[in-house]
């Protein structure tokens, strides 16, 4: 079938341009008291609107047809993309507006038929007639709306900026803290031998160390993407995961560390985040119970 | 993410963020020899380049399992691994390197784990192993379970684990980097440094460095059917090439026999291990007919071949999602497998059949093909991670300050046909050794102590070359190419279509059998059209910044070159062995051939003789 893809496209004005315009006015960000962090992210540069047609099979990939766009129509459409199943989190995108991998989005569930808006005499929009599903324009082709990550300055195209991501996560020692006790052999020699786990402890994160830090979750935040100051779901489960292993230490510690406003206590417990994850974790659970954890360790 | 500072002078560059990459940084850090060096005030410097972000590397791909002989399950022994990885790497396998494989592999796994990878379990809490295909008990006997694994996902928890200790030591890192090129000395003897393409910037950085390690990974995609992800492009590889070193055995691909049908995506070795069976057009068990007693877990390239034998005799099936395509694939059945047992331990592999096939494998047969898997061949190197080159008397000449890791690197362990589970292995293992040295190294003379004594080398070259990539940059950016190509309805090529037909090439001439006259096909067509093709590609857009066209058109480059060496390598070896099955000659020829190929560009092959120490060459028979 015939499927259009709309790309929103941005191309950043050169940087000497931005340096030239920043120091020209005496009102640039630096100086500016009132600057918020909001305009501060805000890209400069040029946007626009693109459709790219393709030829598609309702079970090819959204990167099935990117990776088309580039090699038959216009090489110079910027994504990331790497591993193609799902493995390596690179092409995290807003599909429809929902973030999600375009190595996992199908086009048979993406492609919608354009729907006409009715806007009554007052210029209200209306979602549909007296329960009938709105009319669409027969003729036209299914479309897919393709944007970047939500929550995260654009570089171009569909690449975004994910540092402030990898930053947050970074923060929070997110790396094992084991007690680094070595295990001592039967005639009192040093001896290295793995910490023991049993399956059942294993069990209680092994999910949360699944995550490939997408970004997604962040994107669907309306907390996070919402521009609020907040350390975002992919940090907590991050932490979560050393917090859930039996092996770790710092738990204690890192309980306390998230229990900030800008922590969990910014979570609005929305849930969007639970619900395209790649790898099926459910992040809004999984803040929920770090919550319910540290509100035990307070009692 | 690039790094807040750019230094005059590195102690050491690592190139590549994946498991022989990070491996390195970590050893590096936590050395003794940094350590004593820190006290006495020196501070490394040390830079991570990858042309990718943070965690997306290659490794996080693997699957199945790493090997060592913890013996956790059932009785095992570092010799029968050694063995196993011999044999199985048809003697081609340098059995020194080999014996410090199996040897230091229960360390490597047991310090993983204390680093965090959340490795399955037995019921006692050590780490869980599985069977893989090759490795065995008493030298050649039964199959036994050592493959340690952490589900279907062993690579990913490495590949997090490695990242995550980066960051607690404190590792720099300069992200979506590009390594245009690697620099040696004028006398080829010692490394300067490399250039070092920032893709966010588009600004071209000379990294002078005491020592350079490059961890790329593998260079699947020199083929159009391949597990692997689209970055592995061999660039660590080509830019050895490119300095006018050699490269060693690239003749040897690994093709996995069961990539999902046409797409290539890997199922893991696990899914047999775990109880699938291959079965053709006719529902026959086949493999029990081509390795009596290994069957489905014979070895990768007999199981490939054994395959390709079936489809060749007309019992193949078609691509259910093309189902009047080519008849090259089989099936695999799982339906054997307890449903909640498979999803428990093979998550993963359930997950991509009923993602990019539609099927359900608990009741559905799943279509597989042969895949382009691994490069066994690469950068020849010590024990210890040094980079040589074999001089025409035989002997090994080191270039000072050059390391290699990973599946970019050949030290030989996997000799002909890697085992599963040794890649990890040999990544993790030989890039804690190179980070190792490399501390070593910067103990003895520390850059910002020769900064001090005005001591650092001038480097003349490095500064050329920076010099003439930004001229490179410029040409495949000027404007005027840019409007040319779009005006021109020819000149509308690109690097994505160049890529995509020499995989086609390189599956045609190449993949699983070959023979002189297919090899030669696929060369005229490189040194034809394709590096025609390649040499005209300019960019579309003149934009600096983000420009992935540019990366493409760099990893072009190395694809068609490194595809001429591993073709003129195959040509060069008139014999099968391992994963080379050339059909002109279908036998192992130890009298001629019981040595390693050394190529470099535009010269002929030397040949280097195996490593014998322990285990005399042998049938290899499954």
């Amino acid at each position: 079938m015939t499927v259009v893809l709309r790309v929103n496209r941005f191309a950043p004005r050169p940087a000497r341009d931005r340096e030239r315009s920043r120091k020209s006015s005496p009102f640039a960000r630096k100086s500016s008291p009132f600057a918020d962090a909001r305009a501060a992210r805000k890209p400069r540069g040029r946007s626009w609107v693109q459709e790219y047609e393709v030829q598609a099979r309702g079970n090819d990939t959204l990167l099935d047809c990117l990776l088309a766009i580039k090699r038959d129509i216009d090489p110079t459409l910027a994504f990331r993309y790497s591993c193609g199943h799902g493995m390596c989190g690179s092409d995290a995108v807003a599909v429809n507006g929902t973030p999600m991998l375009l190595c996992k989005a199908k086009v048979r569930d993406c492609a919608h038929q354009p729907v006409a808006p009715i806007v009554d005499d007052a210029g209200f929009r209306r979602t549909s007639v007296d329960g009938e599903p709105s009319p669409v324009a027969e003729t036209a082709k299914p479309v897919v709306e393709l944007a970047p990550l939500p929550g995260f300055p654009v570089q171009r195209d569909l690449v975004a900026d994910i540092d402030p991501m990898l930053e947050q996560i970074r923060r929070f020692k997110p790396y094992l803290q084991a007690d680094g006790v070595l295990a001592t052999t039967v005639d009192g020699k040093v001896d290295v031998f793995e910490y023991l786990q049993r399956p059942e402890q294993l069990a209680r994160y092994e999910r949360l160390s699944t995550c490939i830090t997408c970004g997604v979750c962040e994107g669907a935040c309306p907390v996070y993407a919402g521009g609020e100051a907040f350390i975002g779901p992919a940090a907590l489960i991050n932490q979560a995961r050393f917090i859930d292993d039996s092996r770790d230490r710092a738990r204690q510690e890192r309980l306390e560390a998230l229990d900030t406003a800008d922590g969990f206590q910014a979570c609005q417990s929305v849930r969007a985040c639970s619900r395209e994850c790649p790898v099926g974790i459910d992040v809004g659970e999984e803040i929920w119970q770090l919550i319910a954890q540290s509100k035990e360790q307070e009692a | 993410m690039s790094p807040n500072t750019i230094e005059e002078h590195y102690d050491a560059i690592i190139v590549g963020a994946g498991a022989a990459g990070l491996s390195a940084a970590l050893a590096f850090t936590r050395s003794e020899a940094v350590d004593q060096a820190r006290r006495e005030g020196h501070d490394p410097r040390v830079l991570v380049v990858s042309k990718l972000q943070p965690l997306r590397s290659h490794t996080g791909s693997a699957e199945g399992g790493i090997a060592a002989s913890l013996g956790n399950m059932e009785p095992d022994s570092w010799q029968w691994h050694y063995f196993d990885t011999v044999k199985g790497g048809d003697w081609l396998v340098d059995q020194d390197a080999a014996r410090l494989l199996a040897q230091e592999a229960p360390a490597t796994v047991i310090n993983l784990e204390r680093s965090g990878v959340a490795f399955s379990r037995t019921q006692d809490g050590l780490i869980a192993q599985r069977r893989f295909g090759g490795h065995t008990s008493d030298f050649g006997g039964e199959p036994v379970k050592r493959a340690a694994y952490a589900a279907d996902r062993i690579g990913h928890q490495i590949l997090h684990t490695l990242w995550q200790q980066c960051v607690g030591a404190g590792v720099h890192f300069a992200e979506e980097w590009y390594v245009t090129d690697l620099v040696l000395d004028d006398a080829k003897g010692r490394v300067e440094g490399v250039v070092a393409f920032d893709t966010h910037t588009g600004k071209v950085h000379a990294l002078h460095a005491a020592n350079v390690l490059l961890a790329t990974g593998g260079a699947g995609r020199l083929f159009h059917t391949t597990s692997n992800s689209h970055d592995l492009t061999g660039d660590g590889m080509a830019l050895a090439l490119d300095a006018g070193l050699q490269l060693e055995d690239m003749e040897f691909v690994q093709f996995h026999p069961t990539g999902l049908a046409h797409t290539g995506i890997l199922l893991s070795e696990a899914s047999r291990a775990e109880g699938g069976i291959l079965r053709n057009a006719q529902g026959e068990a086949f493999m029990q007919r081509y390795a009596p007693g290994h069957a489905d877990l014979a070895a990768r390239d007999v199981v490939s071949r054994a395959i390709r034998a079936e489809v060749d005799a007309g019992r193949g099936i078609a691509d259910p999602k093309d189902p009047d395509g080519p008849k090259d694939c089989v099936w695999l059945d799982m339906t054997g497998i307890d449903p909640d047992h498979m999803r428990a331990v093979l998550p993963q592999v359930v997950e991509t059949i009923e993602q990019y096939a539609g099927l359900d494998p608990s009741v559905d047969l799943v279509p597989v093909k042969p895949t382009a898997h691994y490069t066994m061949g690469g950068i020849p190197i010590t024990v210890d991670g040094e980079v040589y080159r074999l001089d025409a008397d035989g002997s090994r000449h080191v270039v000072e300050g050059l390391f290699a890791a990973g599946e970019c690197s050949c030290v030989s362990v996997h000799g002909a046909n890697r085992l599963g589970g040794n890649s990890l292995l040999d990544a993790c293992l030989f890039g804690t050794r190179a980070g190792e040295g490399i501390a070593l190294r910067f103990q003895d003379g520390p850059v910002d102590a020769l900064e001090a004594l005005d001591a650092c080398p001038d480097d003349p070259e490095l500064d050329q070359a920076a010099t003439r990539r930004g001229t490179d940059v410029d040409a495949l950016l000027a404007a005027n190419a840019v409007e040319d190509i779009q005006g021109d309805e020819n000149g509308s090529d690109n690097a994505y279509r160049v890529m995509r037909d020499l995989g086609a090439t390189m599956d045609r001439g190449f993949a699983v059998l070959c023979d002189g006259a297919s090899l030669g096909e696929a060369r005229a067509a490189l040194a034809g059209d394709l590096s025609d093709r390649v040499g005209a590609l300019r960019a579309h857009s003149d934009e600096r910044t983000f420009n992935q066209e540019l990366t493409a058109i760099w990893e072009a480059r190395h694809l068609v070159e490194l595809a001429d060496c591993v073709l003129s390598s195959a040509l060069a070896r008139h014999e099968s062995r391992g994963s080379l099955y050339r059909t002109d000659f279908p036998a192992r020829d130890d009298a001629n051939f019981l040595a390693h190929t050394m190529m470099a560009t535009d010269a002929a092959a030397r040949w280097q003789p195996v490593r014998i120490l322990d285990i005399e060459p042998g049938r290899r028979a499954y």
